[in-house]
């Protein structure tokens, strides 16, 4: 090995306490940053994919003005000619057609505003995942006949119209069990046997009597999940205009429930079959306001919607980048962000190394006098002090990541769990089970990151050694 | 065969009011494989002297000639590739790097000068047989006594045969034995590798084996007598 390599390498370990001290910093700092960044790389991928998967897919068309103007009288009428030409184009993994109506969704209780989806459940579970996402014991996707027309609501929906009840029963203090609800909490949830909350708030208010506030804060939302029951038989009216403008109502019963990690989304989107909203709005089958398309390879986002744009130029054409623009932004804007933090966290390591290095060279006046003194020039010295630098950053860097690929390696399987935060991380559209995740390629640019601080550090350190004069140095105690 | 010409040399100090004149109109020459000593009182000058012979510190006057180049003309970084090529150094606190092995220490100059590791290690062992310390070849300086360090701060010096070896105070941190033992060696080294050996002492028994001794007085050479 390189002498120079070989004696800054020694020289790391002279002063074994204060090296270590350095290295622990920078381990802790490189841990620190690396599983951040891991967590927000995971979060915001998660996003995506859930909004891909669970919402909007990744191309929707319609006809041109419609998502301004959300008038139902602008449909794609073509069915035939315009599914044909955008098979034609490769890369089309499935199409799902959709009739978009807004109307109000009226329970026995509660009203609110809603956008009424007309879908075909095949279709539609071929390009969007919601089908996934039922919660189990509240029904199903469409799978069952029914003579009755059916609606699918989000939880959050069915909570806001009160058709989303709350009770402690024999059977919910089973599964409580099952779930491993320590006694004491069971003992306390006792005196509530038999009641029935009808909505959520009180619920919550009863428990917050009954718990305190720790304990509310740790079991309330696994207390809530299985108290929880949709109401039986439940059913909504739907009331909206048809394609006359004149007022329509008609009674749906509940499908099922579905919940996503976006709350907003389940207030305000509930699903029907297409052939029954068209039935009541007068939409011809051939009709449809939306195609849902989804890509067999979701890195073609740019080029497909160009091909289509050619194909189709009476229609408007929107990537998910266009639908969610704040998404993609995020989505790029957070990288710069990766940096912008990786920097201030490595400016503040680089501080701890510079203070380091500059003791160093204090303490090694006479030597360093000494090693100019026998002819060792000035791009050696700067070198030889340069490596110390980097080999002190890049140790407590290795050990940095290598701490923290192993914990993002098992909380990627295992998930992080902050469902105590559950209803502020659903309210912005994100998963309360987070799934840390990262690159090789980001370790990579950390590895030249954390040498390029070793080198800066290093800088003015090494100027200093090289200013001294070696008489004087060698002559210094 | 002249190594070393002094040609009214002056280094005058300007830090005090008084400026301090350290070497005087020095004029001196020294020639291949001599063995000389300078001596003179605290304040003489010597260790001046030396540095300006080692090119560590330029004269206020005067050149100093190394085999014919003028130390004067040559750029801060040339005078350091000079000094690594031409000189060798021993300090009177041995100065070795303490994080090396002795043969580590030894080989040092010789890496840079990117000897290969055959002949690296050829001239180590050559040298650290010369100085008794073959056995110590990978102790750390720490693991040895002063008069160790210092025989293996002499093989340091020698290592890639200078033309001519400064040694400042070489045996002023030495017990008897200690320095005895080391002057016998680089007496030893001087006759065997031809090697100009220059010192600067106070030690009575280094001026004994000197075979020139120099006497300098408030930067002046008062004396200047060679020895058969």
């Amino acid at each position: 090995m390189n002498m120079i390599w070989k004696t800054a390498w020694k020289n790391v370990w002279r002063n074994k306490i204060r090296s270590l001290v350095v290295i622990s910093s920078v381990t802790i700092g490189i841990f620190a940053g690396v599983f951040s960044i891991a967590l927000m790389n995971g979060m915001i991928a998660q996003r995506i994919y859930n909004v891909l998967d669970e919402e909007i897919s990744h191309i929707q068309i319609t006809a041109k003005d419609f998502r301004i103007n959300n008038d139902p009288r602008l449909i794609i009428e073509n069915r035939r000619e315009t599914l044909s030409k955008i098979r034609a184009v490769n890369g089309i993994a499935a199409i799902s057609e959709r009739v978009f109506i807004t109307g109000m969704a009226n329970s026995a209780y509660k009203s609110a505003g809603v956008q009424i989806i007309g879908i075909d459940p095949e279709s539609e579970k071929q390009v969007l995942g919601l089908y996934k996402k039922i919660i189990p014991g509240t029904g199903d996707y469409f799978e069952k006949e029914s003579k009755f027309n059916l609606v699918l609501i989000g939880m959050e929906l069915a909570k806001e119209l009160n058709i989303y009840r709350y009770s402690v029963d024999s059977s919910a203090i089973s599964r409580l069990k099952e779930k491993k609800l320590p006694e004491n909490i069971i003992n306390k949830l006792v005196p509530l046997i038999g009641k029935r909350f009808i909505n959520e708030k009180q619920f919550i208010k009863k428990m917050n009597v009954v718990f305190s506030p720790g304990e509310s804060k740790k079991y309330g939302l696994l207390i809530r999940e299985e108290a929880g029951s949709l109401r039986k038989e439940a059913r909504l009216m739907l009331t909206f205009l048809d394609s006359d403008n004149n007022q329509v109502g008609a009674v749906f019963r509940i499908a099922g429930l579905y919940n996503i990690s976006n709350s907003v989304f389940e207030k305000s989107n509930v699903f029907v079959k297409n052939e029954d909203i068209k039935k009541l709005t007068g939409i011809s089958d051939s009709s449809f306001h939306q195609l849902v398309v989804k890509l067999s390879d979701v890195d073609q986002i740019e080029s497909i919607p160009a091909a289509l744009a050619e194909k189709l130029p009476e229609l408007e054409i929107l990537s998910w980048k266009k639908i969610q623009p704040e998404l993609a932004i995020m989505s790029d804007l957070v990288k710069q962000f990766y940096l912008v933090f990786g920097l201030i966290i490595l400016a503040a390591l680089s501080f701890g190394i510079i203070n380091t290095m500059l003791m160093v060279v204090l303490e090694r006046t006479r030597e360093l006098g000494m090693l100019t003194a026998i002819g060792m020039n000035k791009r050696k010295v700067f070198s030889m002090i340069m490596l110390e630098s980097v080999f002190l950053s890049l140790s407590g860097g290795v050990a940095g990541m290598i701490a923290g690929y192993f914990l993002i390696s098992i909380t990627a399987k295992t998930g992080i769990n902050l469902s105590q935060y559950s209803e502020g991380f659903e309210a912005l559209g994100y998963s309360s089970i987070v799934y840390p995740q990262i690159t090789a390629g980001f370790f990579v640019i950390v590895t030249i990151l954390i040498i390029l601080t070793g080198v800066f550090s290093s800088i003015y350190p090494a100027l200093k050694a090289l200013k001294m004069n070696p008489v004087e140095a060698i002559r210094s105690e | 065969m002249k190594v070393i010409e002094i040609n009214n040399v002056h280094k005058i100090y300007n830090e005090t009011e008084i400026p301090v004149r350290a070497v005087d109109g020095v004029t001196l020459c020294f020639d291949e494989a001599e063995f000389a000593a300078i001596v003179g009182p605290s304040g003489s000058g010597k260790t001046t002297l030396l540095n300006l012979i080692g090119g560590l510190d330029s004269p206020t006057s005067g050149e100093i000639l190394i085999d014919g180049i003028n130390l004067s003309g040559l750029k801060s970084s040339e005078l350091i590739d000079f000094r690594m090529m031409n000189i060798g150094f021993v300090f009177q606190a041995y100065n070795l790097i303490p994080v090396l092995t002795a043969k580590e220490n030894v080989e040092f100059i010789m890496n840079l000068q990117k000897w290969s590791r055959k002949e690296r290690d050829e001239r180590t062992f050559e040298l650290l047989k010369a100085v008794g310390l073959y056995e110590r070849a990978d102790s750390r300086p720490a693991k040895m006594s002063g008069g160790q360090q210092q025989r293996i701060a002499v093989a340091r010096a020698l290592a890639s045969r200078p033309r001519f070896v400064l040694a400042d105070e070489p045996t002023a941190n030495l017990d008897s034995k200690s320095a005895a033992t080391l002057l016998e060696i680089m007496e030893k080294l001087n006759h065997e590798e031809k090697i100009t050996f220059i010192f600067s002492t106070h030690d009575a028994r280094v001026v004994k084996m000197a075979h020139r001794v120099i006497t300098l007085e408030d930067g002046k050479v008062v004396s200047d007598d060679v020895r058969e």
